[in-house]
């Protein structure tokens, strides 16, 4: 009897399996997802779940020394194209190009490129933004960077430097204390919901990464604005090729103000040249003349091989020396020291450095800092030229005692001036006094250190009174100030003429050098003024305008003038 | 005793998806919020900004003088009148000091 099938039964079978078939590619499929390509995917889900964002800090605020802004970052917007996005990308060139200020064709040309990112222009004004929002191109987008911005314009511009489109320090202050100003960078990890919508940082507790530290400057804005409003008005009415002025406080060392002509704008640095944002007052060497006196005569009291009376023969004004000649720029016969220096006499101030000998001299020229690095906190500060002894010609000591074969900066000049206006120590120059964090508490404080004791307070003080009749009866007259004892010196520098090799009769540096009151001394002021054209000597071009600072600044720190009366004087 | 334990269940998942729920929703909120204060802080760095351009020594130098017809006092015009005599000058000028032009003194 043939065996009778089950109705359906191949139906059932069938079924079966393509049931089991079907369960088993799903099963395949799953221990490939799940099991062979877990790894992969599950990094894919991540990155589609997961956003990482790099970010970086703000830089930090510089602040001059009561608090006021002198470099601060501000977010403002830059452009970006997705060229692939892009449908029309010559009638999106077309329409940018007023708004951004960049060439059509220059826009067309980034636009072609063969990548997914490209900027079209950074760093924009927050108008520049908006317009640009309102085109609503598609392809291009805005995002927010930081920009370094200087609201004084040129005002300290030297010091201060300038950083870079990337938020770098690539100058001055910006970039001595770039491990302090440039903030944290820091990848948070952001939770997006299907719509691309930040859900969460992951962890309540994660902060942005911190921003740069702030930096507190020695310098005063008032006093830096007073340098260099009247450091242009001598270099103008001179119609001098430059010119450097600093204040500095004697006892501590704080540059106060540092100015540099000319001027730069840091906000607009791209067209300019290196040449233009050198600071000049610490990177450029020149022959100091008679300032140079100062410290001839500084050793030659310390050790005590003259007195200011101490009477020397002028020569009627010509010395020879080592086959060449000696001036003066008067006849003088007779004349006690201190007259020498109050006439800036070349052939006393000689006679003084023969007296002194090439050692001694050299040895004390090194104690007042000449030929190093001040140290000051400023990068590019070059150590000027004091040749050693052994390099030294016949002529040499005659010839450095009246200011030449010898290069110095205008900061060692007012560093070493210091040093007599305090009592005979040599202080590191500084310009920066603080650094705070975020919320202001102070995480480093750089005060005054001492570098040597160059001379006896004494014989600072003799120099003292020997520097004060320079302004009252002498070549500085023109730095006098009403009411105020004044002590310092002239300094005229013939320059080397480039196409003869030999020192210019035109080419001079004008300078004046001092401090005051004399006699409890609150700043020190250098002028140096580069390549006069009207009236080429020191006393003529510098020390006014060494008067006019003094006579703004010291009011401003509160030094009043000796003809302050007394109220019950007054009144009667 | 099984339907409470199926309740409580079914209340613990309820409380569980609703405080995940509620997470995001403040989520949300915390990143509106933060993207409040990122403009609050660009509105103040741009007025600090503003106001650091505005104070410039130079500017307002230039103002005292066209606008106001303002002149930097010169020598001799200032009279510094102590109150007690004698007395040191002091280092950094008090309260109590009075400054009067020459010409009012007269």
């Amino acid at each position: 009897m043939k065996p009778v099938r089950p109705p359906y039964a191949a139906r059932r079978t069938a079924t079966l399996v393509g049931l089991v078939a079907g369960f088993a590619v799903v099963l395949i499929r799953l221990l490939n997802l799940q099991v062979l390509q877990a790894a992969e995917l599950t990094q894919r889900a991540d990155r589609q779940h997961w956003k990482s964002v790099s970010l970086e800090g703000p830089r930090g605020t510089i602040y001059d020394r009561n608090g006021k802004v002198l470099a601060i970052n501000v977010e403002v917007p830059s452009a970006f194209g997705v060229p692939a996005a892009l449908e029309d990308l010559r009638g999106a060139a077309r329409r940018l190009a007023p708004v951004l200020n960049v060439r059509q064709m220059e826009l067309e040309k980034k636009l072609r490129q063969d990548r997914s990112f490209v900027w079209l222009a950074r760093k924009l004004d927050p108008e520049q933004g908006r317009r640009l929002k309102a085109l609503s191109l598609e392809g291009v987008g805005v995002v927010m960077e930081g920009r370094r911005f200087y609201p004084k314009g040129p005002l300290l511009s030297h010091v201060l430097g300038f950083a870079g489109m990337d938020g770098e320090g690539l100058e001055g202050i910006e970039r001595r204390y770039d491990r302090y100003l440039h903030g944290d960078k820091q990848v948070m990890m952001l939770e997006r919901d299907a719509l691309g919508r930040t859900v969460f940082p992951r962890g309540l507790r994660e902060q942005g990464p911190d921003g740069g530290r702030h930096v507190v400057l020695t310098i005063d804005e008032v006093v830096q604005y007073i340098a260099e409003k009247e450091l242009e008005e001598a270099v103008t009415s001179t119609r001098a090729k430059g010119g450097t002025a600093i204040v500095m406080d004697p006892h501590s060392g704080a540059v106060l103000g540092m100015a540099v002509n000319p001027r730069f704008d840091p906000n607009i640095v791209k067209s300019l040249t290196p040449d233009r944002w050198r600071n000049r007052a610490i990177a450029d060497v020149f022959e100091p003349g008679s300032t140079m006196k100062m410290f001839i005569a500084a050793a030659a009291l310390e050790e005590q091989l003259i007195t200011p009376t101490t009477m020397l023969y002028g020569e009627n004004g010509h010395m020879t020396v080592a086959n060449t000649v000696i001036h003066d720029h008067e006849k003088m016969g007779w004349m006690s020291f201190s007259e020498v220096i109050q006439k800036s006499s070349n052939i006393g101030a000689a006679k003084v450095a023969m007296r002194l000998g090439e050692r001694r001299t050299y040895d004390y020229l090194r104690r007042f800092g000449f030929g190093e690095r001040t140290d000051v906190d400023l990068p590019g500060e070059v150590a000027g030229l004091l040749k050693s002894p052994r390099e030294w010609g016949r002529r040499t000591l005659a010839s450095m005692a009246m200011g030449q074969e010898i290069g110095v900066t205008g900061l060692q000049m007012a560093s070493a001036v210091s040093a007599i206006a305090n009592g005979g120590v040599l202080m590191k120059p500084y310009v920066v006094a603080e650094v705070r964090d975020a919320k202001g508490r102070v995480l480093a404080e750089m005060g005054p250190q001492q570098r040597r004791q160059v001379i006896s307070q004494e014989t600072a003080r003799t120099l003292s009174e020997m520097l004060e009749k320079v302004v009252a009866n002498g070549t500085g007259t023109k730095a006098a100030v009403s009411g105020i004892r004044v002590a310092g010196k002239t300094g005229t520098a013939q320059k080397i003429d480039p196409r003869t090799g030999a020192y210019s009769s035109t080419l001079v540096v004008g300078s004046f050098v001092g401090f005051l009151p004399a006699d409890d001394p609150k700043i020190v002021i250098a002028v140096m003024v580069d390549e006069p054209q009207v009236d080429a000597w020191g006393g003529a071009v510098a020390a006014p305008a060494f008067r006019r600072i003094a006579e703004q600044v010291l009011p401003y720190l509160g030094v009043t003038p000796n003809s302050a009366v007394n109220l019950a004087m007054a009144v009667e | 005793m099984r339907p409470l334990l199926i309740l409580g269940v079914l209340l613990f998942l309820l409380g569980y998806v609703w405080e995940r729920v509620d997470v995001v929703r403040v989520g949300y909120r915390v990143e509106q919020l933060k993207g409040q204060k990122v403009l609050l802080e660009r509105e103040r760095d741009e007025l600090s900004v503003k106001l650091a351009s505005l104070s410039a020594p130079d500017r307002v130098a230039r103002l005292a003088k066209e606008k106001l017809g303002m002149m930097p006092a010169q020598p001799g015009q200032v009279v510094v009148v102590y109150r007690a005599e004698p007395k040191p000058q002091p280092e950094h000028p008090s309260v109590q000091e009075v400054r009067v032009a020459k010409r009012e003194v007269r």
